[in-house]
């Protein structure tokens, strides 16, 4: 049940950081085509859009640490398997459980730094140069979102050993959309 | 020394098959904690501003403007269109594959998004007109390539932002060899159509082919709007990047009304899913690449390059042959972001350009995707024509020798990509 809920919050926030990015953006080029159009201009040229590519790229960087959580669940993220793929059973079991330790290891260890590099800037008090947001805020995505790719890992793992397959990716599937 | 750890550490960890941006990470994360005085704390600073630059957020733009064109009906469009084109010549379907991929390159920024927009629809077609099914597997497959050298090019992006590279020049850098690559792909295939007596289609009359054109133009006006706007100055790449994926929406589900708006989110997740993942490789590449910088491997390694006594076009040669084995193995993304920091300091020292260094990289990756054991266009060709790998990657086979023969072209022509930039940049800007 909470593990539903935090499926859905996870794929709407994504899409929704996706959506908002990208109108953000439009609407800050269109603005600056109005300052062409004498009678637009006089209304439109109240508004402040310089920090438009600040909240586009803070957006973004919040996408692509949640976004790589919900990866490890769609089985996105693509290594090397070539070799593995040929080992046979057990041999096989001992790479995929060693792979997904390691990216569980590596999510929780950057967790960790994370939280601490945002205690420090908290201590700083720095904001951000256009939108003025305090900064702890905005790097909070690292720990949040590394923590939450790492509950990923574990969980993937637990599905494996019960038995499971793997959450695969594969291109060309009916309903895909590619990159 | 150093370098020779972090390489063998990263290869190790890659051959245990996990995510490539993982085993980036903990290699970074290995060497820091054990031979290195640079402080930890840097690497949790280097995951966020590593990503903090607008130039990288064309990415996500141009991945969500490509999933808006794939589903929103415009690949079909321009298929019909460019079947009015050249559908009367011998093997007709197989030469509007290779027109339709490099026009739906011109509006979208990747190669196996190209090969699912256009094989979906003309590699059944091929089959249902009595092409050998290998025969249009392998056309799509590698026409599916032109997504990546073909402005805009999400590959081209990585590169430019991975090298501080100006991403418009790369763009127009791209046309040429693009063009040029079109040209060949489509005399192969007309010429080995000819040779099998592949069926023709009737000719189009000039009626069905402005009915055609005017079909499709909503789509083409991306083209438009990408090269024109980032060249004209009007945007930057990165703005043209959403702009173009505001206007596929509203293509999409208000022009050609293939899109429902209820699915709009689930288009937005996958390309989100897409996105994310990309970027998350970024980040780590990012880290990687300032470890190696730290550690002065890549300027090192130019003065032993430099030491060696190479010359440019043997050091052109070794990166040819280093991307085609690197290219098996893994997908561009990750190749570029690795490779091109360490490339570039070598090809600088021996007065190669930056961008004719960028577009033969991208050549190479296109290269790389259709050979085996790990070529993504294989793998979404082979998903679409329910085909065996092993089969496809043999369509594919006989293609590899045409994309390699432009690649040596563009390579040893520098003035093949270098031309139009000059012309609209000015020399060497």
């Amino acid at each position: 049940m909470l593990n539903r809920l935090l499926d859905r919050l996870e794929e709407t926030l994504i899409a929704g950081f996706m959506a908002l990015a990208t109108l953000i953006i439009f609407f800050a080029v269109v603005h600056r085509y109005t300052s062409s159009i004498g009678w637009v201009w006089q209304y439109t040229r109240h508004i402040e859009v310089n920090w438009a590519q600040e909240a586009c790229i803070y957006l973004f960087i919040w996408m692509a640490k949640f976004g790589a959580a919900y990866g490890v669940r769609t089985g996105i993220h693509v290594g090397v398997d070539v070799l593995v793929r040929k080992l046979d059973g057990a041999k096989q079991r001992f790479f995929v459980v060693f792979s997904l330790l390691s990216g569980a290891f590596f999510t929780a260890v950057i967790a960790l730094l994370g939280t601490r590099f945002v205690l420090h800037i908290g201590e700083l008090g720095q904001v951000s140069p256009d939108l003025g947001m305090p900064m702890w805020i905005v790097y909070l995505a690292i720990p949040l979102g590394s923590g939450l790719m790492c509950y990923r890992f574990v969980q993937v793992l637990l599905a494996y050993a019960q038995g499971q397959p793997l959450p695969g990716h594969h291109y060309g599937d009916p309903g895909e959309i590619p990159e | 020394m150093s370098g020779l750890v972090i390489a063998l550490l990263l290869v190790l960890l890659l051959l245990t098959g996990m995510p490539i941006s993982i085993a980036l990470g903990l290699t970074v994360l290995a060497f820091l904690f054990t031979f290195s005085t640079i402080p930890v704390e840097i690497v949790s600073q280097r995951l966020f501003t590593g990503l903090d630059q607008f130039a990288i957020m064309a990415i996500p733009f141009f991945i969500l403007s490509g999933a808006f064109l794939t589903t929103g009906g415009v690949a079909r469009r321009i298929i019909r269109f460019a079947t009015a084109l050249v559908g009367s010549f011998s093997g007709g379907l197989a030469m509007s594959a290779v027109l339709s991929c490099a026009f739906f390159a011109a509006v979208s920024g990747s190669s196996p998004a190209t090969v699912v927009a256009i094989g979906s629809i003309m590699i059944p077609a091929m089959v249902q007109h009595g092409y050998p099914k290998k025969f249009g597997v392998g056309v799509v497959a590698t026409s599916g390539g032109l997504g990546v050298l073909i402005p805009p090019s999400i590959v081209m992006i990585i590169y430019g932002v991975s090298t501080s590279t100006s991403i418009g020049q790369l763009f127009m850098a791209g046309v040429v060899p693009g063009l040029l690559m079109a040209a060949v792909l489509l005399l192969v295939t007309w010429l080995v159509a000819k040779r099998h007596g592949y069926p023709t289609l009737p000719r189009a009359s000039l009626q069905e082919v402005w009915h055609a054109f005017r079909g499709s133009v909503w789509g083409l006006f991306l083209v438009v709007i990408v090269i024109g706007g980032i060249y004209g100055g009007i945007f930057t790449p990165t703005e043209a990047a959403a702009v173009s994926a505001v206007y596929a929406f509203v293509v999409a589900v208000f022009i050609y009304k293939e899109l429902k708006l209820k699915d709009v989110p689930r288009v937005l997740l996958q390309a989100a899913n897409m996105s994310a993942m990309l970027l998350y490789i970024i980040t780590n590449a990012i880290l990687f690449s300032f470890l190696l910088t730290s550690e002065n491997i890549p300027q090192n390694l130019a003065q032993w390059i430099i030491d060696q006594g190479l010359t440019p076009w043997m050091f052109l040669l070794v990166v040819n042959v280093l991307l085609f084995f690197a290219g098996d193995f893994m997908e561009p993304s990750s190749i570029i972001l690795i490779l091109a920091p360490i490339f570039l300091p070598v090809a600088q020292q021996l007065g190669i350009d930056p961008i004719h260094l960028g577009i033969v990289m991208t050549i190479n990756m296109e290269l790389g995707m259709i050979t085996p054991p790990v070529g993504l266009n294989l793998y979404v060709a082979s998903g679409l024509a329910r085909m065996g790998l092993t089969e496809t990657t043999l369509a594919a086979a006989p293609w590899i020798l045409v994309v390699t023969a432009v690649l040596l072209l563009v390579t040893y022509v520098p003035q093949i990509s270098l031309w139009l930039p000059r012309l609209l940049y000015g020399p060497a800007g």
